[in-house]
């Protein structure tokens, strides 16, 4: 850093720190103590391999920065400087007199999804500075992850962007857990009103093309398609993609199958990618997953390949940092999605993270693969499936 | 992807209307068809106002909410909302009447509503006011369940609608699809579309015609605005018209009922804004009475027949942009695009592209001595007769008058472009019949290939054009590449690089 840039680091800083330490408390407290690189810490994000013994990560964390707010979730990997990782805790810290951090928890989120996201956002009353942003993270084995934006949405309205992310559990789909100082939930939202004396700002962008005529949406409830064109979804969707026949009746090999090949519905500004690979049913040959999809709407089956996902982290780091308004960035929050990995292989997933070193030069950058993505910047919509989202502070 | 995004429209109603009718109270209908409405458009505030109260509105926090300021917005008083953190925001308003009378208020960032948006406001409101008015209408068990089917019964025809105009299907078989539906939907033995040429005229001709006596429509029946028809009516008034009797209906339903008509039914049908037509439906059963339901159904029905001619008009003026009119290929802008999409995908697997610029010989002499009719018949049929030589992928575009270019989309090298050249060459070759008369008319050819870096698509073409005028100066009837000698059908030129 030069000489001149204290003053302003003092002020705004981002720091970012990553343990491969085997006991979960011991890389807790690394990860901080190498994420903790200024003065007066507001928020600590923490980022754990589902491996990790998560209330000895809390207390790892708690003992190496007492008192500062920490919020956090497990992973599907792990995203910082040095590359993609799994099995490390990763920690992003925020802090210096020019920002302020509120954060508030919602539980018994299943049910009521759009009231617990309203009732997170109230974090947003607490914080003064002008530049704002809500960061909400989410268990990602709850459904209807849309609901708790909305939720976010109604309560502030349009003048604040969103970001966030749904916490994820290595593909084991038993339990994601949540982070609140010195708690660890389920069944939870998290909200942190994140406020700054400068600028900052939501990228978001995914990497997929549609194949082929659209379908519609004749028959959805309960975030499950049921059929297209007005046939079992399954067996629709399978035969577009002339899906292997283990695909038709093996609910792994189908969400092996699929997780790379999302459905896209039409909207006015493009084409959103829904993951639908993960809660197939085939007794009543449906398909279902993280983003609900109306009946009535326009869908299409989609394909990316690294080259078009790689290009959206491109576009989903450089439209953060547009917004920026020309302020030095002094981080970001990279949080992608788990599927992209089945895409992107580890290789691929290598690439992705050279990648974002190459946006983030030499500022830090942390984040996870998540079970969804939350980035709004217009429009009453934040829930994504297949993108990156990126926060980049100045 | 351009041509699906038109249909945007429809499946965006479709998509309300399925959400918004699986309401069981007014209060979510409402707040559904608010927060629908926004998402549709991707607008960040949306509101319902009800007898100058916002009852339901989304995109201000709670206490924020500008109420006067919306109220204004249905009372056509102002024309953008200030939104906290964004600015001034362009709105957007539809109303409605009938028995509950209300209004949608949108407010969009950055973006102002296009005509075809507004459209789709409107629609909304309808759809809205539909929910509403069937909701209100529920009193007892049985017509909740009825009520349901029938919304069910809705949802499946706009569903088929929504298909047939995704999939580009002839818009005749569109509106035969919305006629029926509405016939259907109904319980009636007659429904008809009546469309308007323009906004202007005075008359309107059938469109489309389910359950009456034959009707040939290559040559519509027409029917006089100012004649007592309900459809006239329905036009001239802008509104859901209704008729009972039998003494009450108009000449042409009595011509055109399979029976006696003793009920009858009109609502308008719009493009972009103005009146344009009239959705009718008819019944030949004497104790048919028609329902506010019924005239909510129709309505929406309308409203979807307004969609599918807004759509359909704006596929033929994107034709009309992209497609020279005389030949139906390509325009030169449209023939670019492409050019520079292919160059792009050669470009990364490695592969060759050629272009080839065609020059008629001897065009203009046909066409001063034999006039222009002859001309443009000489050039339709050149037209067909290159599009005849070329494989899926390739393109072929007239760039005015008698100038032609083809793009072939991947070729193995120099004797593979030439191969299709010769072609053309001897396909033009062959006479023509044009006004009587046999014609030979000849064609030069230049040929260019794609390899250079960063190939653009114009100086690919301006190459191509070279070479043509190198082939034109050896002698009619043959071609040339840029930048090599080849042998070609007696010519040998020789273009430098």
């Amino acid at each position: 850093m030069r000489i001149s840039d204290k003053e302003v680091h003092d002020r705004r800083w981002m720091g970012v720190g990553r343990s491969s330490l085997s006991d979960s408390g011991a890389a807790a407290a690394d990860a901080v103590r190498r994420a903790l690189t200024g003065p007066d810490p507001k928020l600590l994000v923490v980022f754990a391999a589902i491996t990790h013994d998560t209330e000895a990560v809390l207390a790892g964390v708690a003992g190496a920065a007492p008192g500062v707010p920490v919020i956090g979730c497990t992973t599907h990997g792990e995203i910082g400087p040095g590359g993609p990782a799994d099995g490390t805790v990763t920690v992003a810290a925020l802090g210096g007199a020019g920002l302020e951090v509120a954060t508030c928890v919602a539980e018994h989120v299943s049910g009521r999804q759009g009231d617990a996201g309203y009732e997170v956002a109230g974090c947003m009353r607490q914080v003064t500075q002008p530049h704002r942003v809500l960061m909400v993270l989410t268990d990602g084995l709850v459904r209807d992850q849309e609901s708790i934006v909305r939720g976010c949405y109604r309560a502030l309205g349009a003048g604040i962007p969103l970001f966030g992310g749904a916490a994820a559990d290595g593909w084991r789909m038993s339990g994601a857990y949540l982070f609140k100082d010195g708690q660890v939930l389920t069944d939870a939202v998290i909200g942190a009103a994140i406020a700054s004396e400068a600028p900052i700002a939501v990228g978001v962008r995914h990497g997929y093309r549609t194949v082929g005529q659209p379908m519609i949406v004749t028959r959805a409830a309960d975030g499950r398609v049921l059929t297209l064109d007005d046939r079992p979804a399954l067996d629709v969707y399978l035969e577009r993609l002339n899906a292997p026949p283990q695909a038709y009746t093996d609910p792994s090999a189908f969400t092996a199958f699929a997780l790379s090949r999302p459905l896209g519905v039409q909207r006015r500004s493009g084409v959103e990618a829904r993951n639908l690979s993960t809660e197939v049913d085939l007794e009543g040959r449906s398909i279902g997953g993280g983003g609900a999809i109306d009946p009535g709407g326009l869908t299409w089956v989609m394909t990316g390949d690294e080259e078009s996902i790689l290009d959206a982290t491109d576009g989903a780091c450089q439209d953060a940092l547009d917004r920026l308004a020309g302020h030095e960035p002094i981080g970001m929050l990279t949080f992608s999605c788990a599927a992209l990995r089945a895409v992107l292989g580890d290789e691929g997933i290598r690439r992705e993270g050279e990648r974002l070193e190459r946006w983030a030069g030499t500022m830090p950058f942390a984040g996870f693969y998540t079970y969804g993505e939350i980035a709004r910047n217009h429009g009453i919509d934040g829930f994504h499936n297949q993108t990156l989202a990126v926060l980049a502070l100045s | 992807m351009a041509g699906l995004a038109e249909s945007l429209y429809i499946q965006q109603l479709v998509e309300l209307l399925a959400v918004v009718s699986s309401s069981t109270d007014e209060a979510s209908a409402v707040q559904n068809a608010v927060e629908r409405s926004a998402q549709a458009l991707e607008a960040e505030v949306a509101a319902a106002v009800f007898d100058d109260k916002v009852v339901a509105s989304i995109g201000f926090p709670p206490g924020a909410v500008p109420h006067e300021e919306i109220v204004a917005v249905t009372r056509r008083r102002r024309s953008a909302l200030d939104v906290p953190g964004l600015g001034s925001c362009p709105a957007v308003t539809a109303s409605w009447a009938g028995s509950h009378p209300g209004h949608l208020v949108l407010a969009r960032w950055d973006a102002p509503f296009q005509v075809e948006e507004q459209n789709l406001v409107r629609g909304m409101a309808r759809v809205l006011e539909l929910t509403l008015t069937m909701l209100r209408t529920l009193t007892v068990e049985h017509a909740i369940r009825e009520s349901l089917e029938e919304r069910q019964r809705l949802l499946e025809h706009l569903f088929t609608i929504q298909r047939a105009i995704s999939r580009r299907e002839d818009l005749r078989q569109i509106l035969d699809t919305i006629t029926n539906g509405a016939r259907d939907l109904l319980g009636d033995e007659i429904g008809l579309l009546w469309v308007r040429d323009d906004a202007e005229s005075g008359r309107a001709r059938l469109a489309a015609a389910a359950g009456t006596r034959p009707v040939d429509l290559d040559h519509p029946p027409v029917v006089d605005l100012a004649d007592a028809s309900v459809a006239g009516e329905a036009m001239v008034a802008d509104r859901v018209v209704v008729r009972h009797g039998q003494e009450t209906q108009s000449r042409m339903l009595k011509l055109l009922g399979p029976g006696t008509v003793y009920a009858s039914m009109a609502a308008p049908v719009h493009d972009s804004g103005a009146v344009t037509g009239a959705l009718v439906v008819a019944s030949c059963d004497r104790d048919r009475i028609y329902t506010p339901g019924d005239e909510q159904t129709l309505r929406a029905f309308a409203e979807n027949v307004s969609l599918a001619l807004t759509d359909a008009n704006t596929v033929v003026r994107m034709r009309q942009a992209h497609h020279d009119a005389l030949t139906g290929l390509a325009s030169r802008r449209l023939f670019l695009e492409q050019l520079d999409q292919q160059l792009a995908a050669v470009d990364s697997d490695g592969g060759t592209l050629a272009v080839l610029f065609l020059d008629l010989d001897r065009f203009k002499d046909i066409n001063d001595s034999l006039g222009h009719a002859a001309g443009d018949q000489l050039l339709t049929v050149t037209a067909d007769r290159i599009t005849a030589q070329l494989r899926a992928g390739d393109a072929a575009s007239r760039f005015g008058g008698d100038e032609f270019a083809v793009m072939l989309s991947r070729v193995d090298g120099p004797a593979d472009a030439m191969a299709v050249a010769g072609r053309i060459v001897a396909a033009l070759g062959k006479p023509m019949r044009v006004a009587q008369h046999r014609l030979r008319v000849g064609v030069s050819i230049g040929i260019a290939l794609s390899g250079a870096d960063g190939d653009e698509p114009a100086e690919l073409v301006a190459r191509a054009d070279l070479a043509m005028y190198e082939a034109k100066r050896r002698g009619t009837g043959g071609y040339a590449l840029y930048g090599e000698t080849v042998p070609g059908d007696g010519t040998r030129p020789a273009v430098p690089r």
